[in-house]
């Protein structure tokens, strides 16, 4: 059993918790965050990759519009290099409300989002794949953010301010004495070691799992909805913007261009599990006839990828006024003192990606009040490591930099323009981790070939590098082409068949379903 | 003279060629692009995994169900095939039907395989063999280590062990070339003065009795130059296919068009064929994207499966033979793809056409869809060549049978 202690620890890695472990670390608490899985295995790295304008809740939602205009500023600034300014455009397509687009330019002027109509003809002329039925366009600044990139940046961040990151540490009880939080106990899931942080504070960023966390301190059910949503990634950038139609919020209604692809979202059906994510055919239908009003011959495009992920909606009778008074809009904050009588937790519902930094501010601002003490909140001016520079990033850039480097290292990847360089630095840096792990840090099997190519080669450099022998090597790319498959089949038509069967040609030339079999499964 | 159009010049589409113009018929060879063999592993699979792993091949092939396309060609067609590809590449194929080689792949496994390139089989794993897996640092698609661990942590087919280490040489296969396929390697192998430099770098590595595992980039243009990196090491060497652009491939593809093309096969590449016409219920001629009409007295469909083109999957999940239309087998009976990766076949890839006892694609009532259209290799339904490893063997019988047909038919 390891031994730690910390003034707070942080559940959960996703966005939230790597905004709040940055915040809490930055306002000199000594602090710990721990996940089950990778920083950015749940619902961050599931979703559409779009940093909101502010200009899709301008109607709905005029709060809301305004805080993300805000921290789209912030986050373009400070974690610059996880964001591309692509810019969007809200376009009213063939059927749809035409007069809804005056109610968002209202809307946006009223909230302070930057928008501004163009000529349909501009807009054309600027993205040719958009339907040429559409009667109006509007500009805005949306953007699009690498939300692995984003988290890691945050964790790197808490890091430099003392802050320890503990990714595949499963929480198994949060003791509690008195009344108070005392301790979270975790497992070390790759070494099987149990590890014991002792703490005064826990603040519960689960998301969609902040149930489950919650209730192993013996807090009342806290009632969490997760909403499923699924989104398609498409092969190549159909569209160089965001693109969202202009309508009041609704499912398939944009289109977001990051890194390589395009990716359409998405769905919202209730589900009770959200370690259970289908991804049902027909919503990938759903998906398709959507992508078509945007883009005409979207079904003839190639769909990549698709993947679900959960949204972190929590439905609490038991939250009282009073807790609402930190709140960002869409965001839920659990006094668990008020509700349950247990001091030292809150538990962090809902919220979006945009904002992940102005609600790792409210939350920490209530756990200073409760503590009563003052700390000033200084995430919104400091740059993250690495985008310092305040360069954003471009499709481009990869090719960019294997320009400079080509004489000097071998492309992996193909597909993501990764390579060898980038993959042995990315594996010195995570020594244990899995090739998804790896993955949402390179890009490695996110292209066209899906790892066909990629996944043999990372398999035999990380043997030949030292890390894992043949059995674990094995291990490791059976659970990536395993995992790459969930992703697949879902979406397996045209050119994406055809690519899977060459890939299954190559998996026969290498024969490497009958390598010998590992024991068990590797941890991922 | 009767005029034989066959379309896709893969193995299944050279064979057929190759078949019919020695029977004396005029024969056209369209092909859209490279054809599958550059794609594979440049040897003939016959039956790796039924699904257990597979010694004697043809008897495998004499034990399969009625609806694989082994059932229709008949074992008489395979080792027909068989024997007419050692007979014509006799420096590129060598083995015997009833039994398998079973050799070391680029990750280490011990694959089954029937015919293979003599460059290869002395890889052929026995208990007790000291090999020795030799990678290039500039060659990204080949593990050595990996391979030599795997090898030597796997029970041998026959239940014994063999040992393998690994080593390393560092020689670009253009000066300052860090990232090269094994296609450049293959041309800087058919030079001597790169052979020279390779043993060089190697020999001193080098152990007594060892055999050398290389990558299969061991010459290209010349197929013998293995042989002189053999004697210049002193050893007994092995090539190890790599994925894609495959070199071991390039040369049965070389081999074969050129031996169709000897014979007067008119071959036609870089064409698309996209439509058909016919006369009387029969196929009068194809044309291509480009608008060029082939009319023909018996036409081969030898385009292959989903990797080529020749079957696609639409986005409502509607699975279409792309140039003839025609009635497809394994479709209609649920879903066409499951989650589960490592477990059972996908149902798509076993998707095809039907033939009846002459190759001919027949609809659901059994009866030809057209008198004179024949079927070979990928297209046919009921098997998965990468799962059986059987692809090649599937290509080679069918393709024999079918020009067997078609010869009768016309004479």
């Amino acid at each position: 059993m390891r031994k730690l202690a910390a003034d707070v620890v942080v559940i959960g890695g996703g966005s939230t918790g790597a905004g709040v472990v940055r915040d809490v670390a930055m306002r000199g608490y000594s602090a710990v965050l721990v996940d089950r899985a990778d920083l950015g295995q749940g619902t961050t790295g599931r979703f559409h990759g779009l940093l909101h304008s502010g200009g899709r809740y301008v109607v709905s939602d005029p709060l809301s519009a305004t805080e993300c205009a805000e921290e789209n500023a912030i986050v373009t600034r400070i974690q610059s290099a996880a964001v591309e300014t692509t810019g969007g455009y809200f376009v009213t397509c063939p059927g749809d409300d035409e007069g809804f687009a005056d109610k968002f330019l209202a809307g946006a002027a009223a909230t302070g989002v930057w928008a501004r109509e163009v000529p349909v003809a501009e807009a054309l002329r600027n993205e040719p794949r958009l339907n040429p039925g559409i009667s109006r366009a509007i500009e805005v600044r949306d953007g699009t953010v690498d939300g692995w990139q984003l988290v890691w940046g945050a964790a790197n961040s808490a890091r430099q301010y003392g802050a320890q990151i503990l990714t595949y540490h499963r929480v198994t009880n949060i003791e509690t004495s008195g009344g108070a939080v005392t301790a979270v106990r975790c497992l070390d899931e790759r070494h099987g070691e149990e590890v014991v942080i002792d703490t005064n504070f826990v603040l519960n960023c689960g998301g969609p799992w902040a149930g489950q966390i919650a209730a192993m301190a013996g807090a009342h059910p806290v009632e969490v909805v997760p909403g499923r949503g699924i989104m398609i990634a498409m092969n190549h950038r159909l569209v160089n913007r965001v693109v969202n139609r202009c309508i009041y919020p609704a499912d398939g209604d944009i289109l977001v261009p990051a890194h390589t692809v395009s990716i359409i979202g998405t769905t919202d059906v209730k589900v009770d599990d959200p370690d259970r994510l289908a991804i049902e055919p027909n919503e990938v239908q759903q998906m398709l006839d959507a992508g078509e009003v945007l883009v005409p011959g979207f079904r003839q495009s190639r769909a990549l990828h698709a993947w679900a992920g959960a949204r972190p909606l929590i439905k609490d009778d038991r939250v009282s006024a009073s807790d609402t008074r930190h709140m960002s809009r869409g965001m839920a904050v659990i006094d668990h003192t008020t509700r349950d009588g247990l001091d030292g937790m809150l538990t962090i519902g809902g919220g979006k990606l945009t904002t992940y930094r102005l609600m790792a501010e409210h939350i920490v601002d209530a756990m200073c009040d409760k503590l009563g003490e003052k700390r000033e909140c200084r995430t919104a001016t400091e740059e993250i490591p690495g985008s310092e520079s305040g360069h954003t990033h471009k499709v481009t850039d990869r090719l960019a930099e294997r320009e400079e480097d080509r004489f000097d290292s071998q492309i992996i990847c193909e597909c993501e323009l990764m390579n060898r360089k980038m993959l042995i630095d990315a594996m010195d840096a995570q020594p244990e981790a899995s090739f998804d792990d790896l993955r949402r840090q390179l890009r490695l099997g996110m292209g066209p070939c899906q790892g066909g190519f990629c996944s043999t080669r990372a398999t035999g450099i990380a043997h030949a590098h030292g890390r894992v022998d043949a059995e674990q090597a094995t291990a490791l790319m059976r659970l990536f082409l395993k995992n790459r498959w969930i992703g697949l089949w879902p979406i397996l038509y045209g050119e994406q068949v055809r690519q899977t069967a060459l890939d299954n040609w190559i998996f026969a030339t290498l024969d490497v379903a009958h390598l010998p079999q590992p024991e068990g499964e590797v941890i991922a | 003279m009767s005029r034989a159009v066959v379309i896709g010049a893969g193995l299944a589409g050279l064979v057929a060629a190759n078949r019919l113009v020695d029977a004396g018929l005029d024969v056209t060879l369209l092909h859209k692009g490279l054809g599958g063999l550059q794609l594979g592993q440049g040897s003939i699979d016959v039956f790796g995994y039924a699904p257990e792993r597979v010694l004697n091949p043809i008897k495998a092939v004499s034990q399969v169900a009625t609806s694989h396309p082994y059932a229709a060609a008949g074992s008489a067609a395979v080792l027909d095939g068989l024997a007419y590809l050692k007979q014509e590449l006799p420096t590129l194929l060598v083995g015997d039907p009833e039994a398998n080689y079973q050799l070391p792949t680029a990750v280490g496994s011990i694959r089954p395989t029937c015919l293979a390139q003599p460059s290869m089989i002395a890889g052929h794993v026995r208990d007790g063999a000291h090999l020795v897996i030799v990678g290039i640092r500039q060659l990204k698609d080949f593990h050595p280590q990996l391979v030599a661990e795997n090898l030597a942590r796997t029970v041998l087919p026959d239940g014994g062990r063999l040992t393998a280490r690994h080593v390393w040489v560092d020689l670009p296969a253009r000066d300052g070339e860090v990232d090269s396929f094994g296609v450049g390697y293959a041309r800087a192998f058919d030079t001597e003065a790169f052979r020279i430099a390779f043993a060089t770098a190697l020999s001193p590595q080098l152990k007594d009795d060892e055999v050398v595992g290389l990558p299969a980039v061991l010459g290209l243009a010349d197929v013998k130059a293995w042989r002189d990196l053999a004697g210049k090491l002193g050893h007994q060497v092995f090539e190890i296919p790599l994925p894609p652009p495959s070199v071991p491939g390039m040369r049965l593809n070389e081999a074969l068009t050129a031996r169709a093309r000897s014979a007067g096969v008119r071959i036609v590449p870089g064409v698309r064929t996209t439509t058909f016409s016919t006369v009387a219920g029969r196929v009068a001629s194809v044309t291509t994207a480009a608008g060029r009409t082939y009319s023909g007295d018996a036409f081969v469909l030898a385009t292959g499966g989903f990797e080529s083109g020749a079957l696609e999957l639409d986005s409502h999940q509607v699975v279409r033979e792309t140039l003839f239309g025609l009635p497809l087998t394994g479709v209609g009976d649920g879903p066409l793809v499951h989650g589960d990766y490592w477990g059972a076949e996908q149902p798509l890839f076993r998707v095809g056409v039907s033939v009846d006892a002459a190759m001919r694609p027949i609809d659901p009532w059994g009866a030809p869809a057209y008198p004179n259209l024949w079927a070979a290799g990928g297209i046919l339904a009921g098997a998965s060549g990468w799962k059986e490893l059987s692809g090649d063997g599937i290509a080679v019988a069918s393709a024999v049978a079918a020009a067997a047909a078609i010869t009768k038919e016309l004479s």
